[in-house]
């Protein structure tokens, strides 16, 4: 290609040199160090960020484990009344909602936070405040929804919140809204953890790591946070239309209205389906990831895995309807769904075997997490098997909404997502705490929650079959499930004794405990080169990476990373730095600066959560200055933090290497992290486009008479004067690059007011057309579009008045303006944006022939 | 002397990069979207709900799944001939060098493409047995 370097040919380090090595790491001690006291909340670092996220979500989990055994309790003997109805309903929902929203995908991301860089070789992951801003959000969303069930207004329409049980205000109340506005809250941490994953490991592999020598998890990781992308995004689109509806009182679920129900479903799923694999692959990452260490050899089928992983990644997006086999669908769409259903069990199949084969041509070293890891694998495979009966429509007609269903996914989700968890926590207890966890109390905990799970769901099959339905309050005693209820009851409990067994061992205070070895278990991966005791840089130097398992095919690689003979040894001007290297063979590229300890996130996040919250009480005052507050810290981080210009043009990273310290376009990180979210929120989008076309799809009468529709003028003029707005940023970004800062300056205000008139053609178009959102469904959808793209531009006039301002302070400058790149690439989205609009508001009606 | 490295980050969309391992199963998800589309909308518009004549839902999903997996096919062809792909069970595609990795994206992408293909024979089945809506 072009012009590479040969990183195996480069120059020998410099010989060794006692001094040398401890100047430099005291500098780096300095520049890495986490602040002290009280102030330790304003660090950004991944191990504390992700040990922080991990027990918030283990705290999240334990709650909503409660509530379950209290629903058991309920439910252990016939017309029981331990709790109220209302109560009830209020359990199971949040039990669903804290599960799948608080735990089960949080803690994917707080696993892949805290050991992801340290796989990649890497000082930490390229946003660290982006991190923790997004654990704060995680946790004061969390506390919100969770906290609303003492004031006895959790919500209560089941963890999919169907509607119009979630929008008919006779049967919601405040619940809903702090399940819509808590959750979407907690999706944009979702959304800023998939875009550090993504970012991290495309660009900050160490150097060397091309894609084929990649490990196993960091494909995982890849995979996951796409899926998240595209997940997210249309359950997000359809929060908003029901947060509409009920805030405002727009026409999108209510059938009266021309609203219809089912687009809440189609909405919901597309994101719940995937979800369901966002929450297994991670956990069965682990698995790949720590199997090799205990068979002692190379996964079988490596690539095999990759195979899998993306596969899965794909067919899940095809599944969602699945979940409304009885909604009444035209039978031939149910058939498609159902090929996918059974489809998707293939490439799942194919990693299990992958595991099944490293097994059995090495001889396992029995161990805690192997024990685990078994028990996942027998606990997944049986719920897979339900899962491909479920598939099938005529048998999914007899088991929908029965017990057999909260078996199955229950099977699936324990065996898919926590015992590999759990396995993965005793294996890299010792990478966070340096200490072992116990043995013994290690067997004890699989053995009690192995039992005790299989005690409790097992049942739950025959329960399902013989007619209970899910989600009931309680039942007579001659419907003849007393006995297995009991059943199920007591191993509920059973398998909760052994989370408290587990919850001890890891909580256990182990101050006296002699810490562990260099790399405890002898596994391969580069997280285990840590040294003991820990130190707070990640990698004392980052290698040079040319094997798949380097700690044992490189075996004298940590000699020289610790003696700091590989790249950036040191960090002379006390800043915290890590190398970017590219997507396909990680060949260094520049290095960059990462935001140290601050508590800006924090005030961005207590701000953001603010504005959520204040929200669900309609204080729609509060709510703005909150908002504005939120704009306040936000910006200040990015002036403060982001693209500043460097003090020199290029760095010496040792070994005889030279880089860059400042990357723009599609070189930087922060172009990436644009690209990506962009590509989320033209996801969401894309779910109000689906909206669109679903109600004219399902509606006979959707596209109005001609005299109702926005004239065809003004929509065009509004459309010119949106592609204007978004030439002039072009060009403005040109214009400075030539060194026109005046004029670039000129450009990117005036902008402001030409897009302001083009949206305003466009709302003119409709209210003179008398369109009214209150009242029917497509009175409300060209709204809703139009209402989409003003709050771009909102965000487009900031981040333009924002780098106007880069430019007269001289930060944004003719050769470093990473800043006005980054809008340029906002600004061809929002061009989209408004292209796809313009054809649903003008065109699509016109070809229908209206 | 120190080096300073003038290559720019190579273009995601050329030979020897990643398009190629979501082509194949983009290729699915497009035939499976398009068929429940055409699915559904001739579904809610038809008057009779039956199926018959061949510009119908199901036999849309045949032509189309057909077409899509000749492109597969052909995509298929590209990985093993210009990426180096190979149909192996106990892969160990591990060279570091650009080769290597060109390889391993070949294997992977060939691998899909098997996938992709299996799953959009899946989706055309249903259809050869369902009659109406």
């Amino acid at each position: 290609m072009t012009n590479e370097i040969d990183l195996s040919q480069l120059p020998p380090a410099e010989p060794y040199d006692k001094a040398r090595d401890e100047a430099q790491r005291a500098r780096l001690m300095k520049a890495w160090a986490a602040p002290k006291g009280w102030k330790i909340v304003s660090a950004v670092n991944n191990s504390f960020i992700g040990k922080w996220y991990l027990l918030t979500s283990f705290a999240f989990f334990t709650f909503a484990g409660l509530l379950a055994l209290l629903m058991r309790a309920q439910l252990a003997v016939p017309e029981n009344d331990l709790v109220s109805q209302s109560l009830f309903n209020q359990l199971f929902t949040l039990h669903g909602t804290a599960m799948m929203f608080l735990f089960a995908v949080p803690i994917f991301e707080a696993v892949a936070i805290l050991i992801l860089p340290e796989i990649l070789g890497a000082r930490d992951l390229p946003f660290p405040r982006l991190s923790g801003f997004g654990y704060w959000c995680f946790l004061i969303g969390g506390i919100f929804v969770c906290g609303s069930i003492f004031f006895g207004v959790a919500p209560s329409g089941g963890w999919f919140m169907y509607t119009p049980l979630s929008s008919d205000p006779r049967f919601s109340d405040l619940g809903a809204d702090i399940w819509l506005l808590g959750l979407s809250f907690i999706e944009v941490s979702s959304i800023a953890a998939a875009v550090e994953l993504i970012v991290g490991v495309l660009k900050s592999r160490p150097p060397g790591m091309r894609l084929n020598l990649m490990p196993l998890y960091c494909w995982y990781v890849l995979v996951v946070a796409g899926m998240i992308l595209f997940a997210f995004p249309p359950l997000i689109a359809g929060d908003l239309l029901l947060e509409m509806e009920r805030a405002f009182g727009w026409a999108f679920f209510d059938v009266d209205r021309g609203g219809d129900p089912m687009l809440w479903q189609h909405l919901f799923w597309i994101f719940g389906h995937p979800e369901v694999y966002i929450i297994f692959l991670p956990s069965i990452a682990l698995i790949a990831t720590m199997l090799p260490t205990f068979a002692g050899r190379p996964m079988v089928g490596h690539s095999w895995i990759v195979l899998s992983a993306v596969g899965v990644a794909f067919l899940s997006f095809g599944l969602w309807v699945h979940h409304m086999f009885t909604t009444g669908l035209p039978e031939i769409s149910l058939s498609f769904f159902s090929a996918a259903s059974e489809a998707v069990a293939v490439p799942t199949g194919i990693q299990i075997f992958c595991f099944i084969a490293t097994m059995l041509v090495a001889e396992v070293r029995p161990s805690v997490p192997m024990l685990f890891a078994g028990g996942a694998l027998a606990i997944f495979v049986f719920g897979g098997l339900t899962g491909v009966m479920v598939a099938l429509v005529p048998f999914d007609w007899q088991a929908h909404d029965s017990y057999f269903v909260v078996a199955h996914l229950h099977y699936t989700l324990i065996g898919g997502m926590l015992f590999p968890l759990f396995a993965g926590i005793v294996y890299w207890y010792p990478f966070v705490t340096q200490k072992m966890m116990n043995d013994r109390g290690g067997k004890w905990a699989f053995w009690l929650m192995f039992g005790g799970f299989n005690l409790a769901f097992l049942p739950m099959h025959w329960t399902g079959v013989m007619g209970m339905p899910r989600r009931v309050w309680t039942y007579q005693l001659t419907d003849g499930w007393a006995v297995l209820n009991m059943v199920s009851t007591i191993g509920a409990f059973v398998f909760a004794a052994g989370f408290a067994v587990f919850a001890i061992n890891v909580l256990w205070p182990r101050g006296k405990q002699p810490l562990v070895t260099r790399n405890v278990w002898n596994a391969g991966t580069m997280e285990w080169g840590a040294e003991v005791p820990d130190k707070p840089w990640g990698v004392r130097s980052i290698p040079y990476i040319h094997t798949r398992y380097p700690l044992w095919e490189q075996p004298e690689l940590l000699g020289e990373m610790d003696r700091g003979e590989w790249l950036l040894p040191d960090a002379e001007e006390g800043k915290r730095e890590m190398i970017v290297t590219d997507i396909l063979d990680a060949r260094p590229l520049f290095v960059q600066r990462v935001g140290g300890p601050s508590f800006l996130p924090i005030g961005a996040g207590v701000s953001l959560g603010a504005v959520f919250i204040i929200a669900t009480f309609h204080l729609w005052t509060l709510t703005l200055l909150c908002f504005a507050a939120f704009v306040a810290f936000t910006l200040t981080w990015l002036w403060t933090g982001t693209a500043r210009v460097p003090e020199a043009p290029e760095k010496y990273v040792g070994r005889g290497l030279t880089l860059p310290t400042y990357a723009q376009g599609n070189r930087a990180v922060g172009w990436w992290a644009v690209f990506i979210t962009m590509t989320g929120d033209m996801t969401a989008f894309t779910g109000l486009v689906f909206s669109y076309f679903f109600y004219w799809t399902a509606l006979p009468n959707f596209l109005p008479e001609a005299a109702r529709l926005p004239a065809v003028l003004p929509l065009t003029a509004g459309v010119v004067l949106l592609l204007a707005a978004w030439c002039m940023t072009v060009f403005a970004r040109s214009t400075l690059g030539k060194g026109g800062r005046g004029l670039s300056m000129a450009l990117l205000i005036g902008a402001l007011p030409v897009g302001a008139l083009g949206i305003a053609a466009w709302a003119w178009a409709a209210q003179a057309a008398g369109l009214d959102p209150t009242r029917d469904s497509f009175d409300a959808m060209v709204w809703m579009l139009i209402l989409w793209m003003f709050l771009h531009l909102l965000l487009s006039w900031v981040m333009h008045l924002y780098v106007a301002a880069r430019i007269a302070a001289n930060i944004c400058q003719p050769e470093y303006r990473a800043d006005l790149m980054n809008l340029t690439l906002f600004g061809h989205f929002n061009a989209i944006t408004a292209v796809v609009t313009f054809a649903l508001l003008a065109l699509f009606p016109m070809l229908m022939g209206v | 002397m120190p080096k300073t490295p003038h290559y720019d980050a190579p273009s995601v969309m050329d030979q020897g990069s990643i398009w190629i391992l979501v082509a194949a199963p983009s290729i699915w998800a497009a035939h499976f979207l398009v068929s429940y589309w055409v699915a559904a909308v001739y579904c809610a518009k038809s008057t009779t709900g039956a199926l018959g004549g061949l510009m119908e839902p199901r036999w849309i999903a045949v032509w189309l799944g057909l077409a899509c997996i000749a492109v597969i096919a052909w995509l298929g062809v590209i990985a093993v001939r210009r990426y180096g792909g190979v149909f192996v069970i106990f892969e160990e595609i591990t060279e570091s060098s650009e080769r290597g990795r060109d390889k391993f994206i070949g294997h992977v992408a060939l691998l899909l493409c098997v996938l992709s293909v299996v799953a959009i024979v899946f989706t055309i089945i249903p259809g050869l047995v369902f009659n109406e809506c």
